[in-house]
Formats: C-alpha cells, sequence, structure tokens
C-alpha cells in the first residue's frame, strides 16, 4: 500500500479582477507524511490552507491555482501526472469524504446511482458487470448501516447524517488505499457526528486504508487520528502524535486551538471562555452583575404545535421555565429537540398554543400593537449566522440605528449607536460605522449584530447558536463578550445550543431539551457534572474531548 | 448500553425524510390553476372587447354606406342590442361550445378560420421553437462553460444583437436578399400557387417556404434561452457536488452533461416556456411579413378591421396556448426536479 507524501508543497491563486490582491499564497512549504494505513489529521481554522492541501492529493484545485513541490501517493506525483492516468488515480487510490451534510452531492440523481457512477469509471474484476455493481452499491450501504432501499433515495430525502454516510460509502467505493476526510462532521448533531467519527475509524482500522482528516476542532482528531498537523495562515505550526497536540501543545497557536474547546469539568475554563484577543479587564468580583432571584422571564406550561395541512407536529410540550435577572441560561439539545422554536416563541415570533403561559416581569407575552413593541425593546435576538442576519446593503450605523429607529427612540441617535458598538467592543467605533457587512470579519460582523440589540438596551438576550457559523478562535472572543455584557451590566441571556462546551464556558443554569420536552434543569455544574436524565448523558458521551486520547 | 438506546432513538429522529406530495395532487392543483387563469382570460376576453372604443357596425358602415334601418337590423343580427348581462351569457354559452360567432369580415365562422389556421401558426412557431431552445440552450451552456473566452464572447455578443434587431425589418431583409434579389426561397405564403401533385413534394414544397421565417423568428428569440441557461450554469458551477464528481475521475465534459446541466436545466425550463408567449407575440409580426395563413396574420387582419368576433377568438386561442405551455412546464419541472416532488 502506498503512502501519501507531501513534499514542499506551496499552493498559491492567482487572482484577477477588480478585487485582484495579485498571488495569493494558501500552502507555504509544507512536508507531510501520511504512511500506509496511518491516521493524520490537519488542524486550523478556515483560511489556514488546511482544504486547500486536502485536495492538492486528488488535484482537485481550481485552474487558477499553481503548486510547486510534489504530492506523491507511492510512487506517483499527482502534479505530474497526465490528465488520463490521473482519472485512473482519482477515486481508484485516493478517495475523498466530503462534507457531504452541505452540497456535495447532485440533488437530481439517486445517491445510488451517484456510487455506482465511481464504479462504472473504475471497473475492476469484482465489478465487471452492472449487476455486480449493483451487488456492491447494495453491499456498501450495508458497510455503512444504511438499508440498501435508501440507495434509490434522493439527497435532500435524507438527513445530514445519512448524507454523510453515503459519502462515505461512495469513497469506500472503490477500494482506494487512501481516504481524505474533509471536515467529515461539521455541521453534524454532537450524536450524529460521534457516530460517523466511529465508523470512519473503525472502517480505516479494519480496511488498512490510510486516512487524513480535516477539521477545525482539535477534539474531533483527536478521536479519529493518531497524528496530528496543526496549520495557521498556510503555514505548518506544528507536527506531533495527538496526545502531545493535545495535551502538551508546544506551540502557542496549539495551546488556543486545543483550549478553544473546553473540557468539561475543567474549573479553569468554567466561566472563562478563552479569548485571543485584548479583553478589557473585568470588573472586580465584588463588582460583577451575577444572576439574581428577580424573574424576568417565564413560561408555564408552554406548548407549540405547527400545522401544516392534515399533519401536525408537537415541538415543545409541556415546557416551564424561567430566566432571572442576570442569569445566563443554556439551552442544550439536538436539532429537531425544539429548541429554537422555543425561543421564537419566547420571542413572540410563533404563537404558543392555547394554555400556554409567558410571562414577562409578570404579565403575560403581548400579542400586538405598541405593547408588543415595547416588549421587543426588552428582549432582543441574536441569530447564528451574522452574514445572513446582515443586511449587506446596509453599513453597520444603518444595521445598529434600524432597531433604535423601529422603537421610535428620542435621544442622540449617533451617540447611542457608538456605544453600542463600544459595549460590544468594536473599538473605536468611528472605524466600523461606515463599514458594510463584507467588509468585516465573522467575528466582527457578529458583534454589530450583538451591538444592533444593545441599542435598545434590552434587559434579555435570546441567543440562537450565536458561535456555531464561527471560527474557534472567535467562538471564544463571542462568548467572552456574552458573559462580560452580564458582568458589566447585568444583561440576562437565553443562549439556545447545541454545544455543552458552551454552558460550561457561560451558563449560570442549564436546560437540557429532548424531543421538545425539557428533561433537565439545573445549575450548570449540577446539569453537567452530574447529569441525572439517560439523554444528558448520551449528550455528554458523544461530545468528542482531547482528553479522550490522553485515556485511551 | 443504555447510552446506546438513546442514540439510536435520536439518529431515528433526523432521519425521518419528508414527505413527498402526490403525483395526483400535485397535478390537480396545477390544473386548478391553470382553469383559474383559464377563466380570468374569458371574462377578459368578453369584457375588454366591450370597452374598445368604436361601434363596430358603425365601422362596418364606414366601408359601405348603410340606412340607419339597416345598421339597426345588423346590430340586432350581431346581438348587439341586447343587454350586456345576456350577451355576456350568450358569450359564455359559445366559449364552451367554442363558437364565437361569425367574422365580420370573412363572412365565415370564427371556430372555422382559427381551426384553419391553427395547425399552420403550430407548424411555424413550434419549429421556430424547437430549433431555436435548442439552439439557445445548447450555444448556452458551452459557453457558460468557458465563459469569459473567445467562444463564449462571440457566441453571446452576436445572439445579442440578433435580439436588440427588430422582427419586422430582419424579416424584410431576408425576403429582400434570398426571396427578392437570389430568388432561393418563396417570399410569402405557405405553399406554391400550384404544388406538386405528390406527397414528398408537398412536404418540400411547404418547408421551403417556412424557411425564411422559421429563420427570422429563431434569430430573434434564441438569445433569450442563450441568456438564461448561461446564467444558471455559471450559477452552478461553483457547486461542491461538481467536485465530488470530479473526485470521482469524470471525464470535464461529463461533469459538465452528466451534473452540472440537469441542475442548470432546472430554472431554465420555467424561463423557456414562460418565453413561449413572447414567441407567439413575434409569430403576428412575422406571418403578417411572409403572409404565412396562421393566427398571427388572422389577429393583425382582426385588428385592423375590426373584426371583434375574430379578434376575440384568436386572443382566448392564444391565451389558452400560452397557459398549457405554463402547465406543460410545471408538469416538465416536477419530472427534472426531485426536489419538487417532496415540496
Amino acid at each position: 500500500m502506498p503512502d501519501l507524501v507531501f513534499d514542499d508543497v506551496s499552493i498559491s491563486y492567482h487572482t484577477s479582477g477588480r478585487n485582484s490582491r495579485g498571488e495569493v499564497a494558501a500552502v507555504k512549504h509544507v512536508s507531510l507524511e501520511l504512511p500506509s494505513g496511518g491516521t493524520l489529521g490537519v488542524a486550523g481554522e478556515s483560511g489556514s490552507g488546511k482544504s486547500t492541501l486536502a485536495m492538492s492529493v486528488l488535484r482537485l484545485l481550481p485552474r487558477n491555482a499553481t503548486l510547486t513541490g510534489s504530492v506523491r501517493i507511492g510512487d506517483t506525483d499527482v502534479s505530474e501526472l497526465s490528465f488520463g492516468r490521473l482519472r485512473a488515480v482519482r477515486w481508484a487510490e485516493a478517495s475523498i469524504v466530503f462534507q457531504g451534510a452541505m452540497h456535495s452531492l447532485n440533488p437530481v440523481h439517486t445517491v445510488g446511482r451517484q456510487i455506482l457512477e465511481a464504479l462504472e469509471l473504475h471497473i475492476t474484476d469484482r465489478w465487471r458487470t452492472e449487476k455486480a455493481r449493483k451487488e456492491r452499491v447494495k453491499e456498501l450501504m450495508e458497510v455503512v448501516d444504511l438499508p440498501p432501499e435508501k440507495a434509490d433515495a434522493y439527497p435532500h430525502e435524507l438527513s445530514g447524517g445519512q448524507k454523510q454516510r453515503i459519502m462515505i460509502a461512495m469513497a469506500l467505493a472503490c477500494e482506494p488505499d487512501i481516504i481524505v476526510a474533509d471536515e467529515p462532521t461539521t455541521a453534524l448533531d454532537v450524536i450524529v457526528q460521534k457516530q460517523i467519527l466511529d465508523m470512519i475509524s473503525s472502517l480505516v482500522r479494519d480496511r488498512g486504508i490510510s486516512l487524513m482528516m480535516i477539521s477545525h476542532d482539535l477534539s474531533v482528531l483527536a478521536t479519529a487520528c493518531s497524528r496530528i498537523a496543526v496549520m495557521k495562515d498556510g503555514e505548518l505550526v506544528e507536527t506531533g502524535e495527538a496526545h502531545q497536540i493535545c495535551l502538551d501543545p508546544r506551540q502557542p497557536y496549539t495551546r488556543q486551538l486545543a483550549s478553544a474547546f473546553p473540557v468539561i469539568g475543567d474549573p479553569a475554563s468554567r466561566m472563562n471562555p478563552i479569548s485571543r484577543r485584548e479583553r478589557p479587564p473585568r470588573p472586580p468580583v465584588e463588582q460583577r452583575h451575577a444572576m439574581t432571584d428577580e424573574v424576568l422571564l417565564e413560561a408555564h406550561g408552554l406548548n407549540v404545535t405547527y400545522h401544516s395541512g392534515r399533519r401536525s407536529v408537537h415541538a415543545v410540550r409541556d415546557v416551564d421555565f424561567t430566566v432571572h435577572s442576570g442569569e445566563i441560561l443554556a439551552l442544550v439539545g439536538q436539532s429537531g429537540s425544539g429548541k429554537s422554536t422555543l425561543a421564537r416563541t419566547v420571542l413572540g415570533l410563533q404563537a404558543a398554543d392555547a394554555g400556554s403561559t409567558i410571562q414577562f416581569r409578570g404579565k403575560d407575552l403581548p400579542h400586538k400593537g405598541r405593547q408588543l413593541r415595547a416588549f421587543r425593546g426588552q428582549v432582543q435576538m441574536v441569530l447564528q449566522d451574522p452574514s445572513a442576519a446582515l443586511n449587506p446593503k446596509l453599513s453597520v450605523y444603518e444595521s445598529v440605528a434600524e432597531g433604535l429607529r423601529v422603537q421610535h427612540f428620542d435621544g442622540n441617535e449617533e451617540d447611542r449607536v457608538a456605544a453600542s458598538l463600544q459595549e460590544a467592543e468594536l473599538i473605536p467605533p468611528a472605524e466600523y460605522i461606515g463599514a458594510i457587512p463584507q467588509e468585516l470579519s465573522g467575528g466582527q460582523r457578529q458583534r454589530v449584530v450583538i451591538a444592533g440589540a444593545l441599542a435598545i438596551h434590552p434587559e434579555v438576550l435570546v441567543a440562537d447558536e450565536p458561535v456555531a457559523s464561527l471560527d474557534a478562535s472567535v467562538r471564544g472572543e463571542i462568548l467572552a463578550l456574552l458573559l462580560s455584557l452580564r458582568e458589566r451590566l447585568g444583561l440576562s441571556a437565553l443562549v439556545i445550543t447545541h454545544d455543552l462546551g458552551l454552558a460550561w464556558n457561560i451558563a449560570d443554569t442549564v436546560a437540557v431539551m429532548y424531543q421538545g420536552r425539557i428533561v433537565e434543569h439545573g445549575p450548570t455544574e449540577e446539569v453537567l457534572l452530574n447529569p441525572q436524565h439517560e439523554y444528558t448523558r448520551t449528550l455528554l458521551a458523544a461530545a468528542p474531548s482531547i482528553r479522550d486520547k490522553a485515556v485511551a | 448500553m443504555s447510552t446506546a438506546v438513546a442514540s439510536a432513538v435520536a439518529a431515528e429522529e433526523t432521519d425521518e425524510p419528508p414527505r413527498g406530495v402526490p403525483a395526483i395532487r400535485y397535478f390537480l392543483s396545477k390544473l386548478g390553476g391553470a382553469a383559474i387563469s383559464m377563466v380570468m382570460v374569458i371574462l377578459l376576453g368578453f369584457f375588454a372587447f366591450k370597452l374598445l372604443p368604436g361601434d363596430p357596425v358603425a365601422l362596418m358602415a364606414k366601408e359601405r354606406p348603410m340606412s340607419a334601418a339597416q345598421m339597426d337590423q345588423l346590430r340586432a343580427q350581431l346581438g348587439l342590442n341586447k343587454p350586456m348581462i345576456v350577451q355576456f351569457w350568450d358569450y359564455l354559452g359559445n366559449v364552451f361550445t367554442l363558437n364565437f360567432g361569425d367574422s365580420y369580415v370573412y363572412k365565415q365562422s370564427v371556430a372555422s378560420l382559427i381551426g384553419e389556421y391553427f395547425w399552420n401558426t403550430i407548424l411555424l412557431t413550434g419549429t421556430s421553437a424547437v430549433i431555436a431552445i435548442a439552439l439557445g440552450l445548447w450555444l448556452g451552456q458551452r459557453a457558460a462553460w468557458k465563459h469569459g473566452s473567445w467562444f463564449d464572447r462571440i457566441t453571446t455578443g452576436t445572439a445579442l444583437v440578433f435580439w436588440s434587431v427588430p422582427t419586422f425589418w430582419l424579416a424584410l431583409l431576408l425576403l429582400m436578399i434570398f426571396g427578392g434579389s437570389l430568388h432561393w426561397f418563396p417570399t410569402g405564403g405557405m405553399m406554391s400557387p400550384n404544388p406538386p401533385p405528390d406527397a414528398l413534394g408537398k412536404v418540400l414544397d411547404v418547408a421551403s417556404h417556412m424557411v425564411l421565417p422559421v429563420i427570422t423568428m429563431v434569430a430573434v428569440v434564441y438569445a433569450q434561452y442563450l441568456m438564461v441557461m448561461r446564467a444558471s450554469l455559471i450559477e452552478e458551477m461553483g457547486e461542491d457536488y461538481l467536485t465530488t464528481a470530479r473526485a470521482k475521475g469524470l471525464r470535464e465534459d461529463k461533469v459538465r452533461t452528466g451534473h452540472a446541466v440537469p441542475n442548470a436545466l432546472l430554472p431554465t425550463v420555467t424561463l423557456v416556456f414562460m418565453h413561449i408567449g413572447g414567441l407567439i407575440a413575434g409569430a403576428v409580426t412575422i406571418e403578417t411579413v411572409f403572409s404565412w395563413p396562421g393566427l398571427g396574420k388572422l389577429t393583425y387582419e382582426a385588428i385592423s378591421g375590426p373584426d371583434l368576433p375574430l379578434l376575440q377568438g384568436t386572443f382566448v386561442v392564444f391565451s389558452a396556448i400560452i397557459i398549457v405551455t405554463n402547465l406543460l412546464a410545471d408538469l416538465v419541472y416536477r419530472l427534472l426536479d426531485p426536489r419538487v416532488r417532496a415540496a
């Protein structure tokens, strides 16, 4: 079986046109080796060049990319192959597990046909006839634990986890020696993520396939790979055994990456998210605002049912909860657990079923008119993806001021906007006021969204997965900001998340949601360190941890 | 082990596949939509023409002098002296029996006139549409795949020039050069005055009469199909599933025809069918210039009449053609896009 060798690989993109930045170096002098049967993880944030490196294995880079150095599979230099030879190497010798949950499957063909296509391109004695190939597809479906009839499904008919299984089946189809997995579990739930990682690990182990896995999450790599390479800005920062990288990193950058996702139970990260930025000093402990007994928002017997045609979905069932002044409550659950519906209902964006009560400061949630507007001035929302939440045509100033205008704010708008930006740690505000979202980084965009919410001086922030679409280092910054808003301003927050680490980082209390019900609710330490409900335990067990490697 | 149970439960929940709409319900709902459009057209076909200025009888009287008594008699004959509601009721009955009355000008029933000319128009516009769509889509996908290249610039440039040219001007130009000066093709009509007796000869005769009008029609409309296909394929070109296809070892042309084009066709199909309305509007000009005995020419004559019953008839028939093609578009779309089957 061949080794995969990157020998002094540099890749640059030639850009042209209006926003040309000339030659952009994406990968700089990277030398890595994946011995036959080995497992190698490549970690890095977006822009680190890790995906570009993965694409170079099968020479899948866009036409404007130039590669120097060599990428070798065994004795074959991939960069020097003729196109015909290259096509024979693709998939038969090395295949790629793309991020299947997204758009890597063709929406108009059945998944079975897409697997079949790979077999037809690389015919061997085992699947020379049409019948043998159909058999092979069936066999592959069994390997990835899917019922064979799912081969006739179209991608949109499958869940994210099922699509990822199809991607794995497809990658295994032609019995390659090397599999490159590019963010194979991003956008999947923790529980599904664990299933997929376990499956990849066992398939690779049983078949002696070499695995190169790309991820932004060190803990994911730690569960599947024996060696990890860390990349930053196209350069290799550190390479080493997985447990050394995770537990005893040599480089400060690796340390930041390793600490971005906290270990639940580690006192150092409790109420202390890691932020790479210089942060304003936290107020002294005695001056910090903390959770009080004053009840701001409460719900009793809350039910939400969606009706579509004759079918109805009971998304939220008999939920009770309270948010106190100064409390950060993390609502944790898988996708489909009803947590986002609950958030929308609390904001008055979704009607609750009859008999449910939602109260803010002891008064029922208003449904329309002036009262509803006044209520919205008290409770503000922060959405998951800041790039989608901000109108790309509006400047930062307009985005932040919009809420003030809706609320008929009669003070000095400019001062309030500047103060809000300052509170959201966009300093100095003057630098950001004229910018449009496109000119800002992901973290800065999320700060603008938060500033827009803060401008109205709300008492409660409802944040739906506020860091799920952000890079690891930015994640820490935004969480630190949310925590500091509570400490400095006494702001309460209801944070919806699938990420238990986030709860450990900033939440006072945790509510675990499962099938529309809150199955466990209590102080963070109690729920996460001494879980009572089976589902909470499943969630905790499924979350990958960089400590796993040390134990194993 | 209890953990394993819980995780199996959780996985099953996310596995719930979206349910599809049964084909028959989809078909019925689209058919219902088409029926509503048709009702609106029928209503409009009556009231819009009643609102037109000008008394049809007075207009007819302009051509040959008539006494007031004669005019009244004509009104009674045409049913124009009845109250509006009775006229409307008669009209509804007539529409459902496909009886639009007699043409004022041709002195022949509108239904038989339309029946006679209908297939000529279908022959001309149908042939042009098939050629224009095939040409536009084919050039469009080639241009998109190499967008920015010389091939792209020349094909899109040429198409846009033809698109901008006035239809009648191009028609007259072709008529003068290939019909008038070179005598390659007949200058008008659908058949020679003395058509060859055998079937093959007849077909060739009609075909030679079709050449110029078809070329004109194709030239002015194919750009729309080209631009739509080009834009939607360029949209698809950055998609991840194409990288998957390439990684599997597919040849570049197979990546295009097997993966990118089927997806790019989805938005294209809707627009292609919507543009058929434009094609029919073009038929009026082209049939008039080339004296093609079709509904377009009939419409032109009915307007210059004005021949209200005839105009009413062609209006309803043209609208029906467009409604039927849009219905077809919805049905074809469902065949092409598996996601619509679930939506």
